[in-house]
Formats: structure tokens, sequence, C-alpha cells
């Protein structure tokens, strides 16, 4: 156990992690401004994946996939948001998470009857093939790549949120939608803007991990609870905390199974018990949310 | 001859952000009077009802109440010294019926997780959760279903509901919120009943409503204590009248 | 004159019905053994018709939704099957083991979630239950981890005075109705309690519930407590049923599907989840005899259920029942 192999599987970490970011952040972006856990986040994640296989096929580029992907699949979202979620508005908070609970089954099925039920191979894009020194060892060139990618999209949504007037409002809107509504600003727009934004997110996610993890309908099923962990672990509704605990929970999971394989999957849910007893709200939540 | 307080309030702030709801806020009231907290909107009246009923912990300062030190101690353990309140927006439960509702304000002590009792079999806590009806005037509905009440029966209903509690001492936030003019009339003359057998405090806006009543009337103004007096005091105050000019209803 | 006697005497056999709930669900769910096409089917169906009946105490009369009930169905079906497997126990000693295990389990969830609010409840479930499926099959040189647990001899179960094949299917489907006929005799004493209204009260508005003096967090705890082992009873007798335990009965897949059929019977009712379950099963087979889809009719019910049929099959009809009456 070298401190190079400790450094490189650190940053295996810092690549599963960034995935897990894009995933929680979509997700937190969703909660904070409609007060529903997208319980169909894994499968906008899958769907994201073979989204970018049918533009990969389309146009040959990989680039262009990345960006094509996430939009098509945002779309999707305003659209489940405008006619699915949006009817159940007031009705209780339970309801939109039992609905995206079976749009997720729905959405898989309908996968499997489009592209089959074994699943395509992702191979990883030429022009990121081969690995890179990083002076303890070598590190995969598309793993850094997704850590890249991954940074930029923090930082735009920072910027986003913080610097223009969009963002002024998403934020003003997840502490108060009363007083956004009586600004006169069409809060529902802002709603299905949002929705397919964190799904837009999760597709991004799913597409960045095709070549790492394969596309098959059921990809999702596992990555919705890694979300939930990192929401938990980070706090409900909060970026900064989807971030950190993202980047967190990829570390402390590639690090177990350096030591025992068999734990990495538990070290998560280890993450999370400790969260729940010492710290409910997460490291970032707002404390309403919990006792 | 001064009885032991029932409950004090000692430098008491209460800070949100950088905005100060109460400012060191110091007050004592004693057993068996009907207190009556007023002032204009914002003025820190619901701030200070829910500090002294346990539903907001003070960012500064320290709450007694029953002789017992409340400033931290969780809401439902506040209840069980004999602390009852109402709410400022109707809190009944509004699937169950109405006899249900005071039922449940009554299980109190040993009762609450009972698991084996018939409910049905209770008569002697029926018949007292009746008889609480009968002083708020809902004995004719107990079978109603809470929710589809009209508004001045479901704020009789959580009178009611405090009532079953067997309170020591009763905080009413706004009691007349929403009511029209003889439903206001019948819900101050319950409270002034009740004010006879327990200590009674009293938040309102409406200043016209308090005067005859009360007891000892404190005016907060910008989270602080404007005025504290009998209703004569106040009424001669100036300031009071300043801060209330337009404000009267 | 005839109209108002008429209505006094509807009143009077709804209400009347209504107070024999239990005995009547019990010979409903008897009938089911003549009605089912193959018993195995009508034991299925009671055995979900019970899981379903502890995730419903959470959801309908408290409130709570739980995605991670599979974990205690999980746990009891474990803890019978492997006490069966590596210990030799008698049938009923290793129900009770189950029953245990899941005791245990929801105790440990149970403090850690309830702090939980709403929404947040749901997620924290899902995820804590995903643990214990994680665990479960991590644990593989006991519970056969992929492949499940294997080689549940439960043949017979000696009560002493007699005793009950349970190689034969109609014995075997009675055995485990008497301990569903149990769950639903104890879980109506229970709502009828002083317990059981302050549940509906905490799903009403929990804040009152506080102000009249309970302890919310102890009130829930204790009900996810016994909701976790209603669920484990489930889990252990379907280990007796199927003689193995499946390793995914455990994932969240199992906890929303008996979400779902509490839903589809209605989850303002007391039998409802039984109705969902008989429903929901019953569909499962004949459907999957046309198509391989199964999965986007589920999808599908979820949805049309939330959006236009809340209050489920047996919750629409008990309504019209007492709106007539």
């Amino acid at each position: 156990m070298t401190l190079d192999l400790i450094l490189l599987q650190t940053f295996t970490g810092l690549a599963l992690g960034s995935i897990l970011v894009l995933m929680a952040l979509g997700m937190s972006l969703i909660f904070g401004m409609l007060t529903v856990p997208n319980f169909a986040h894994g499968a906008f994640y899958m769907v994201g994946a073979y989204a970018g296989v049918v533009a990969f096929r389309l146009t040959d580029s990989f680039v262009a996939a990345l960006v094509c992907a996430p939009l098509a699949v945002a779309l999707l979202g305003f659209a489940v948001e405008r006619t699915l979620v949006r009817p159940l508005y007031g009705r209780g908070l339970d309801y939109p998470i039992v609905l995206t609970f079976g749009l997720a089954y729905a959405m898989i099925e309908i996968i499997r009857i489009l592209f089959g039920k074994e699943g395509i191979p992702f191979e990883t894009p030429e022009f990121l093939q081969g690995a890179v020194s990083l002076g303890f060892g070598y590190f995969p060139l598309y793993r850094l790549f997704l850590i890249g990618v991954c940074v930029v999209v923090v930082g735009a949504l920072y910027l986003c949120l913080e610097k223009t007037k969009f963002g002024l409002v998403v934020r003003a809107g997840a502490n108060d939608p009363e007083i956004v509504r009586v600004l006169g600003i069409d809060i529902r727009t802002i709603w299905m803007l949002i929705f397919g934004l964190g799904t837009g997110l999760a597709a991004l996610a799913g597409l960045l991990a095709a070549p790492m993890r394969g596309v098959t309908p059921e990809m999702g099923i596992p990555v919705l609870v890694e979300a939930f962990v990192v929401t938990v672990v980070g706090g409900m509704g909060s970026l900064a905390g989807a971030s950190v605990a993202g980047i967190l929970v990829g570390v402390v999971m590639s690090l177990t199974s350096l030591f025992s394989p068999k734990f990495a999957e538990l070290s998560m849910f280890a993450l999370m018990a400790l969260t729940l007893i010492i710290r409910p709200r997460g490291l970032f939540g707002r404390p309403g949310l919990t006792g | 001859m001064s009885a032991a307080p029932i409950f004090e309030v000692k430098n008491v702030w209460v800070q949100f952000g950088g905005f100060s709801a109460l400012s060191d806020v110091s007050l004592a009231f004693q057993p068996g009077q009907l207190t009556s907290i007023i002032g204009p909107n914002g003025a820190g009246k619901s701030t200070f009802f829910n500090v002294l009923s346990g539903s907001i912990k003070p960012t500064a300062g320290s709450v007694f109440a029953l002789g017992h030190d409340i400033t931290r101690m969780p809401q439902h353990k506040i209840t069980r010294l004999g602390v009852a309140k109402s709410f400022q927006i109707t809190s009944v439960f509004p699937q169950l019926s109405v006899l249900d509702n005071v039922r449940i304000a009554m299980q109190g002590a040993g009762r609450r997780f009972d698991l084996w009792t018939k409910r049905d079999s209770m008569i002697e806590q029926i018949d007292k959760a009746i008889e609480v009806l009968e002083r708020v005037g809902l004995a004719d509905r107990i079978e109603r279903t809470a929710g589809t009440m009209a508004h001045g029966e479901q704020r009789a209903l959580e009178m009611a509901m405090a009532l079953a509690l067997q309170p020591k001492a009763l905080l009413l936030d706004e009691p007349t919120a929403g009511m029209s003019p003889e439903e206001t009339r019948d819900m101050m003359d319950l409270i002034v009943g009740l004010a006879a057998e327990r200590t009674v405090i009293l938040v309102e806006h409406k200043m016209k409503l308090v005067m005859g009543i009360s007891d000892r009337i404190i005016v907060l103004h910008h989270g602080e204590i404007l005025a504290d007096d009998k209703p004569a005091g106040i009424r001669a105050n100036s300031e009071v009248r300043r801060v209330y000019l337009g404000e009267e209803s | 004159m005839t109209a108002i006697t008429a209505q006094a005497s509807s009143t009077s056999w709804f209400t009347l019905l209504a107070r024999r709930r239990v005995a009547l669900a019990i010979l409903a769910l008897a009938a089911l053994l003549f009605v089912a096409p193959y018993e195995a089917l009508a034991t299925n169906i009671i055995i979900y018709g019970l899981f379903a009946l502890g995730c419903n105490l959470l959801l309908g009369y408290t409130g709570l939704l739980s995605f991670g009930q599979a974990a205690f169905f999980g746990l009891g079906a474990y803890g019978c099957g492997l006490s069966i497997v590596h210990g030799g126990a008698p049938v009923l000693v290793a129900l009770a083991i189950g029953v245990v295990s899941a005791i245990f389990g929801a105790a440990l969830i149970g403090a850690m979630v309830i702090r939980s609010r709403g929404i947040y409840f749901a997620m924290v479930t899902l995820a804590l239950g995903q643990c214990v499926s994680a665990i479960l099959y991590e644990a593989d040189f006991w519970t056969g981890g992929e492949n499940g647990l294997r080689g549940i001899a439960a043949s017979v179960a000696n009560f002493g005075v007699f005793k009950v094949n349970l190689v034969d299917p109609t014995q075997k489907f009675f055995f485990v109705l008497a301990f569903v006929a149990l769950a639903l005799i104890l879980v109506e004493r229970l709502l009828a309690s002083p317990f059981g209204i302050t549940l509906e009260a905490i799903r009403e508005n929990e804040k009152r519930v506080i102000a009249c003096g309970y302890d919310a967090q102890a009130t829930k705890w204790l009900v996810f407590v016994l909701s976790g082992a209603i669920c484990g009873l489930a889990g252990a007798l379907y280990a007796i049923h199927l003689s193995i335990v499946p390793i995914d009965i455990v994932n969240y897949h199992n906890s929303g599907l008996v979400v779902m059929m509490s839903l589809l019977g209605g989850i303002n009712t007391f039998f409802g989840p039984f109705i969902g379950a008989a429903i929901f099963l019953m569909l499962e087979d004949v459907v999957s005899k046309f198509t391989s889809h199964w999965q986007l009719v589920v999808g599908l019910l979820f949805i049309a259920l939330v959006l236009f049929f809340p209050r489920g099959v047996w919750g629409t009809l008990l309504a019209r029942m007492r709106s007539r009456s």
C-alpha cells in the first residue's frame, strides 16, 4: 500500500465523484425549487446514456453527443414536468414521489423495447483514450476529462445562479415561491426549466459514465441510491452540499475498495448513517427538513 | 402578596439573520391574570408568543414557565407542564371528527402509548370531552368532520382542544382572526369566562377588543416593549396612540 | 315513511359490516383460495397483502411514505430462513426469529430516519433499505448472496396438539392465513386504541399533536417498529412459502411494489392493501402470459393511479357505499 497507489485511487474517486456530483446537483436543483425528490433521476441518467449513443451514431462526434444528448433529455424533462408532475402540486407532498417512481419503470421498459434488454457497448472515444502521467502514476485520460467536465459544469452553474437574473429568481424561488409569484415572474416556467436542467445534468452524468460502466437499461437503478446518499450527506437542496458530498462519497468509496472491495458500497451507506446520526440535515442542508 | 410569576422572560433576543424580531425583552406574568399583548403588525407579538409557548427558541436569554426553565425544552414537554396554546392559523385535525379532535387533546399522560384499550369503551373520557365541547358550544356537532366546519366553529374547536389539556396557563394567538363580529363577541365572552379560572395571555392587534377585558396590557413595537400598564394607563399613553394611529380597527 | 326506514336500515348495514371488518376480511381472504387460479398465487397474495398492511400502517394511517419496507420483509425472510438452514429451527420458532430480526432492524433504522420529515423520509428509507440489501448481499457466506438463500426445509409446522403439512399447498395456505388473521386482529385492535388515533392525528397535523403534549418522534418510531414487525412476519412467511429467499426481495423495487399495492387498494382503508395486492398479483399473472413488458404496465399503473385514481379501488368503493348509507 504505497502513497502513490492511494493518490491514484483518490483520483479515481474524484472521477467517480464527478459523476455523483452531476447527479446530485440535478437532484438538489429539482428538490430545492420544486420540493420534489425525483425518483426517476436514475432513469434520466440512463436515458442520457442511450441518447448519447444515438447522437454519437448520428454525428460520429463525442463532443456533439455530449451537447445534444443532455439537451434532448432536458426537453423530455420539460415535457414530464409540464404534463405529469405539475398537476400534483398542492396535492400532498408524497404524490410526485410515487409518480416519478412509476415513471422510472415506464422509462426503463420503453428503452428495453426500443433498444433491447442486453445493453450497448460504448467505447471510450479515440481522442480521449490512453493514460496520462500524473507524477505518482498513470491515470486514464478519459477520467481526467470527466473531472474536467464536472468542474466546468459546476463553475458554469455557480456563475449562472449567482450572477444572472435567472439564477436570482431560482434562488429566491427556492427560498420562497410566493415572493417570486408576487413579483410577476411566471414561477411555473421556472419550475419546468429547472426540472429540465436537473434531468439534463443527470443525462450528462449517464453519458459521461457510459464508457466506464457500459450502457444498459438497468444502469440507473443503483445510481438513484447513490444520488440519494450524496444528497443526504450534502444536505437537501444545497448545491454546495451536492458538490462537496459527491466528491467525498466518490473518494471514500474508491479508497475503501482499495482495502476491501466488499465494503466499498457499504462505505457510502456508513457515511450516510453517520450523517443521519450526527448531523441529520447534512453538511450544508437547511434545518427545516429535520427535527 | 406577590406569588411567584407563572411566566418569566429574561433578556430575550430573537434574531433571524441580521434582523431582530425581539430585542432584550424582559417580562414577568403573575398567575390568574388576563394579559393582552398588542402592537401593530411586525411588532414582534407573534414572535413573543412563540417564545413563550416554546415553539421558537430565543437566540439569547431565558424563558421560565411554571417554575421550570423552558428555554431549551421540547415543545411537547412544555405542554405537559400545563401550558396550552392556540395557533394563529386554525390548526385542527381536519379529517377527524370534532369529538376525536378533543379526545386526542385529552389523552394526556398515560394514554399516549396505550395500544390496547378500545377507544369506544372509554365512556368517562368521552363524557368529559363532550363537557368541554359544551363549554364552547359544539356539543351538538361531535360527529362532524372538523375540516368541513365553518372557520368560527374550527376556532371554537381549537379552544376546546386547548381546554381539554386542563392547562394552568392558556396562550391565545389572535383568537378572533377571521371571525364575524358575532363570533368575535362569543369568543371574547368565552375567553373572559376561562380567564376567571386560569392565567390567560392573549395576543391581539385589535386594541379595542382587549381594552375592556384585560388586567394588564403590554404594547410591543419593533421588538421592544413600548408600554406595560393597566388598560386605563394604556389608553392615556400618547406614545401608544401615536404608534397605533391609523392602525386601530 | 318507507324511505326513512329504508335509510335507517341501510345505515345500520354499513356500520354493522364495518364493525365486523376483521372477520369479513378473514373470510374474504379464505375465499381467495377458491377464486385464485392456483394455491401458490393465493398464498402469495395474502403474504403480500400482509406486507402491504404493514406498509400502510405507516403510509395511510400515520402519513409516512417509506420506500424501504422491503428491508424488513427481507430481514424477516432471511432471519426465518437462516434459522432453519443454519440452525435447524422448527418452523414456528423460525417465524418468531424472523419477526424479531425485522424488529431489530426497524428499531435501528427507525432511530436514524425518524428525524427526517416528509419527502426526505422517503429518500432516506429507500437508501437505508438498499443498505440492508447490500449487507445481506455481501454476507454471502450465510445468505447465499446473489443466489439467495436456498434449501429452507419447512415441510411440517408442529403446533404440539396438531401438525400442519406445509408441502400440501392448501394446508400451507391456511397456515399462512392463520398468521395473517392474527395480524389483522392485532392491527385492528391497535387502530381502535388511543395510540391508533394518535397516528392519524400525526398524519393530519403533526405540529398540533406536539402542542397537545405528545412526543411525536417517539410515536413515529414506535409505529415504524410495529410496521417493520408486520412486514417481517410477511417476509418470514414468504420464506416458508417458497423454501428459498431470493435476494431481490430486499431491494427498493419490492418496497415500491408494496406502496403501489397500498395505493391501488386505497391507503385510507383497512382492507385496501389486500385488495391492492390481489389485483396487482392477479394482473401480473395474466399480463405476463401475453407480454414480457409487464414493467411498463406497472409504471403506467403507478402514474395513472397517482394522477387519476388516488383513492384506489377499495377506497373509491367504500366512499360510494358510505355516501349511500
